[in-house]
């Protein structure tokens, strides 16, 4: 039978398990992945170093972990908190590059190549309905969650959510039928 | 409230957010487990083996000192002996048992310092 992630937890605090944590890792790795890729966009390497340091501070700050919310909502806050840090050492991460994409952010001149491409239309999103979107759409989080974990009040996650997806929605159906 | 619920339900029955959990990669771990792990800073020593190994050592060296100097007369003779010995030698040994603990020290810190710092 599969431990739980409180199971894990528990294991890792009293025995300091390497293992368990590991197993952690592992069950936790592509959705943290994941929404750094998402969230940093132009270098999968940056986002894999930021997933590591998300994974090596949890496990030092592991005993902060009450429980209250789901493990992975607490370690999807750690990872965007690691996320903002290297974004506010790289400026051109988050400022340049966003305007020049906003700028781009017109369906009909986008290359038909990429038509259907969910994931590019994803990556075509403002920083913050991306993060948004993904937390709440792909990740599954309530956007009680994902206002805990981006630190922005309630109203502010469900604006970003609802005006993400129409983007989303429009950019897919002018790129071509559904 | 009428609204928050009325966007919840939105988004429970739109498809659109089923395709795009579907659409959601799985990323292959391809080692990153393996790297995460690695960095991990390594088990500190429990605090009570810590204390064991400590008493441990000094037992044994005091034993050792026991045996070796002959008993507790052998070990009062080594120290008079010890403080007959010149003025500058006994200066040279005092130095050199500082110089020696605060290697040690130094070493203990820094090599704190790094297993903190990781």
């Amino acid at each position: 039978m599969a431990l739980t992630d409180a199971d894990l937890v528990a294991r890792v605090l009293l025995d300091d398990d390497h293992h368990a944590f590991a197993e952690l890792v592992r069950n936790h790795q592509s959705s943290v992945r994941g929404l750094l890729r998402q969230l940093v966009r132009t270098d999968v390497s940056l986002a894999d170093d930021l997933a590591q340091e998300t994974f090596l501070r949890a496990y030092k700050n592991l005993r902060s972990f009450r429980g209250e919310a789901r493990f992975s909502t607490w370690l999807y806050r750690i990872a965007y908190n690691c996320f903002r840090e290297e974004a506010r050492k790289r400026k051109e991460l988050v400022g340049i590059d966003e305007a020049q994409l906003e700028a781009e952010h017109d369906p009909q001149t986008t290359d038909p190549a990429l038509r259907h491409d969910l994931a590019r239309a994803l990556q075509l999103l403002p920083l913050h309905e991306r993060t948004a979107v993904v937390l709440c759409c792909q990740n599954g989080l309530s956007h009680d969650e994902a206002a805990r974990v981006l630190e922005i009040p309630l109203g502010t996650v469900k604006t970003n959510v609802l005006r993400g997806r129409e983007k989303l929605k429009r950019t897919l159906a002018a790129w071509g039928p559904n | 409230m009428g609204t928050q619920l009325n966007i919840n339900e939105n988004l429970e029955e739109d498809p659109f957010d089923a395709r795009l959990r579907d659409e959601a990669v799985y990323i292959d771990d391809a080692g990153f487990t393996a790297g995460v792990a690695q960095k991990l800073p390594n088990r500190p020593v429990r605090r009570w083996v810590r204390a064991a190994i400590l008493i441990g050592v000094a037992l044994l060296a005091s034993v050792a000192v026991y045996v070796l100097f002959g008993g507790v007369w052998g070990i009062a003779e080594g120290v008079t002996r010890l403080s007959l010995l010149p003025l500058p030698v006994i200066w040279l040994g005092a130095a050199g048992a500082t110089i020696v603990v605060m290697v040690a020290g130094l070493a203990a810190v820094v090599s704190k310092a790094s297993g903190r710092s990781r």
